[in-house]
């Protein structure tokens, strides 16, 4: 495997880029994704819509709900994961992020170390998912596309969130750690 | 010049940083800390801390997607 | 040091399975792109958004905790350097659809207690769970269990939301503005502001990083 010892793999592919790169690739990225779709980055908005489909099939009536009434909200739900956009554009930060791992061969199934895992996950997922929910997007579309978008609930998200990550940090390390 | 280890694997952030600062404490000047790692972040940001504290680092990929950091302590 | 290192065990290549992958995100693309090319334009987006995230290990929630918590703020630096180059892109869009007469595009969303609340929520989650949204995406493709098991309760926890967002509606939303600051302000305050204040907050920033790393006080 001579291209794998070449000095520009090593640096592209290998190993890790500074947080500049990617803090400009990101930007720029956003700012590309707005432009060709009208709407900047976001993430959590298809993660509602997985959950609906999954309660639809269990017999669940989630379209009844005030949220389903929206119509970009409402149009998704008849949608599947193969052909709502950002539930595809989610599948590709996976895949995306397996590829740069695979490439670099640094791929490795970490299993969950203890029962304090468990319950981090399980807790920080809830909370970060009703969240998002109810302050209109998470790290990317409230913080990153939000206070990009100069609108004021960008700025107060991210000053709420930096309160909540310092309280996650003292439960973090008298809990968790 | 002492050896220690520090067993960081299956840990996510950051707790592999605030394990590695508390026993970074309890070195003496000289003494060598081995942090094994698997968490990608953690391969960036504890020798980022320990090259910001002054220490001498180094970073050595073991394993697929396992490293292990040597920080010596040098002040 | 030289001497305290093991020899090297024998490490599997992966490239190959790399390239295969590769090969199967095209295939998948270009079956996008018979069904719709703005779907293939978007698995396109993703597969971008993935690798750099992962190959930066770009994290927004160590933006807010590592000051905290090591008081390492490389990455919160990071954050408003990308904030400043999105914040261009997206005016310079806004703009053009304000002089076109055309409803201003963006994420802009009612502001009031539910945002607090919502983002202290999100803030907690994400320092206990180790990963955002993004963060949580990426870390599922590397092949961390513990997010794949975050996930699962992140989506449980969205879909909570959406439940729950009816009483959240009634009681703050409907009564919250959205309030896009150009509006307040006008474009050139809004904007111009907006880059100089994100710019002292990197200087800020910088300086409370050489406070901490200056101080014995490390630990929290």
């Amino acid at each position: 495997m001579k291209l794998q010892e070449h000095p520009f793999f090593k640096k592209i592919i290998k190993d890790a880029w500074s947080y500049w790169t990617g803090a400009i690739l990101l930007a720029v990225l956003n700012v590309a994704l707005f432009a060709f779709s009208g709407h900047p980055w976001g993430i959590t908005t298809p993660f509602s819509y997985w959950g609906a489909w999954v309660f639809k099939a269990l017999g669940g009536q989630p379209e009844n709900w005030v949220y389903f009434q929206n119509p970009s909200h409402a149009k998704a739900l008849e949608q599947n994961i193969f052909t709502n956009a950002g539930s595809i554009q989610n599948i590709g930060i996976i895949l995306g992020a397996l590829l740069a791992t695979l490439l670099a061969s640094q791929f490795k199934i970490k299993k969950i170390k203890s029962y304090k895992q468990v319950i981090a996950a399980v807790l920080g997922g809830l909370l970060m998912g009703y969240g998002a929910r109810i302050a209109f997007g998470c790290n990317i579309g409230a913080y990153f596309s939000g206070i990009a978008s100069m609108s004021l609930h960008g700025w107060v998200w991210a000053a709420f969130a930096l309160i909540g990550a310092w309280i996650g940090s003292k439960l973090l390390v008298k809990y968790f750690m | 010049m002492a050896e220690y280890r520090l067993d960081c694997l299956g840990e996510a952030c950051p707790v592999p940083l605030l394990k590695t600062q508390k026993e970074m404490e309890k070195l003496k000047v000289g003494d060598v800390l081995i942090v094994e790692i698997d968490h990608s972040c953690a391969m960036k940001n504890v020798p980022e801390w320990a090259r910001n504290m002054g220490y001498n680092v180094e970073i050595e990929e073991v394993d697929d997607g396992q490293w292990e950091v040597y920080i010596e302590k040098t002040k | 040091m030289e001497a305290v290192k093991k020899s090297k065990k024998k490490k599997a290549n992966q490239f190959p399975y790399g390239i295969a992958l590769l090969v199967l995100i095209v295939i998948i693309g270009i079956i996008l792109s018979k069904q719709s090319p703005q779907l293939a334009v978007r698995w396109a987006f993703g597969i971008a958004f993935g690798f750099v995230l992962q190959k930066a290990r770009f994290c927004f929630t160590a933006s807010f905790r590592d000051p905290v918590l090591t008081g390492s703020t490389s990455l919160t630096r990071a954050v408003i350097v990308a904030l400043m180059i999105a914040t261009i892109g997206f005016a310079a869009i806004q703009y053009s659809a304000y002089l076109n007469g055309d409803t201003i595009p963006g994420n802009i969303s009612p502001v009031g207690i539910h945002t607090a609340i919502g983002a202290a929520m999100f803030g907690i989650g994400m320092v206990i769970a180790g990963g955002c949204a993004s963060g949580t995406l990426m870390r599922v493709g590397e092949g961390y269990m513990m997010q794949w098991l975050s996930l699962i309760f992140f989506i449980i926890g969205s879909l909570w939301g959406a439940k729950d967002f009816e009483w959240w509606t009634e009681t703050f939303i409907s009564k919250s503005p959205q309030v896009f600051l150009p509006d307040v302000f006008g474009w050139g305050i809004a904007f111009f502001g907006q880059l100089v204040l994100l710019g002292l907050i990197f200087i800020f920033v910088e300086w409370y990083e050489y406070k901490r790393f200056n101080t014995k006080n490390l630990s929290v």
